[in-house]
């Protein structure tokens, strides 16, 4: 299958899944005038995804901010990516935020708590 | 399949319930599953409204604290703008004052030039006494600091006036 990429903007996240790799990155902020525009194909690439997908599947999420309703799609992402962990493959959350984002941290526990994925809280530097 | 709207699967569980309600009669076993089907349902709505609602409780106070830093940082801004404009003001001033007092000193040596040359002559053989044409420099040496006073301001308002002119073009 295709990977997807979607370019950020100031109001939407830059998306890279690859379904070779399993590596699936959403990084930047998220406050899409449209979120359902925005995060439809995200979730249809998911579902294509999670029908047959490689043995190791990493998702790294780096996101600075993002608005209420993208709250609820990314509880959704994280829906379909659990499928593909209940199917006994292997899945770890990357949740990346900057190590003085306490918000952030906060908000990537959880997210660990509700979706039952495992996940990796990673703190990195202020740019 | 995802659908068309963020919350258009909750929707449609909804309205399925909702159909079901209409029906004339019902089996034990359809109004069993049906009664599951709806708690499983409203409890993944309760789990995800708590969620959301706490993250975004919690983005909200995120958005506070970087609206406090850019309200910090603004006044910062200002208070070194307002201290820039002061040094430049006062730098000015100096380069002002050292140019007026200048122009004074030479219409100061001029008016003496003057003054000795042609004007104590005519006095002095007109008044045939050398205490006028003294007094008469006297009044010039006077002058000299009011006049450069008078030159500083003419000139300061000048150069304001410019910066100002300067600062509208430049918005």
């Amino acid at each position: 299958m295709d990977n997807l990429f979607i370019e950020g903007s100031k109001q939407t996240p830059e998306i890279k899944f690859e379904a070779n790799t399993g590596i699936l990155e959403i990084k930047g902020r998220s406050i899409p005038e449209n979120t359902f525009e925005f995060f439809n194909p995200v979730l249809l690439w998911l579902e294509e995804y999670a029908k047959s997908p490689i043995d190791k599947t990493i998702v790294k999420v780096n996101l600075e901010y993002f608005n209420t309703s993208s709250s609820k799609y990314i509880l959704e992402i994280f829906k379909r990516v659990k499928a593909v962990f209940t199917e006994g493959n292997d899945v770890l959350v990357e949740w990346y935020y900057e190590e003085d984002d306490e918000e952030m941290m906060e908000t990537g526990e959880d997210y660990e708590d509700v979706s039952g994925l495992p996940f990796e809280l990673i703190a990195v530097e202020e740019e | 399949m995802a659908k068309q709207s963020i919350y258009q699967r909750e929707a449609d569980f909804l309205e399925k319930s909702k159909e079901f309600l209409k029906r004339n009669s019902y089996s034990r076993g359809e109004l069993q599953l049906e009664y599951k089907q709806l708690l499983e349902n409203y409890e993944e709505l309760v789990d995800q409204v708590k969620i959301i609602t706490k993250i975004s409780d919690r983005l909200q106070k995120k958005l506070n604290k970087t609206n406090d830093k850019l309200e910090l940082t603004n006044d910062q801004l200002n208070d070194t703008n307002l201290k820039l404009n002061e040094t430049i003001d006062a730098l000015t001033e100096a380069k002002i004052g050292r140019r007026s007092a200048t122009i004074v000193m030479f219409v100061a040596i001029a008016l003496f030039i003057i003054s000795e040359v042609w004007i104590e002559p005519i006095i002095e053989s007109h008044f045939g006494n050398g205490l006028v044409g003294l007094g008469l420099k006297l009044v010039v040496a006077i002058l000299i600091k009011p006049g450069e006073d008078l030159m500083n301001k003419y000139m300061l308002k000048r150069a304001r006036k410019k910066q100002l002119e300067e600062a509208t073009q430049a918005e």
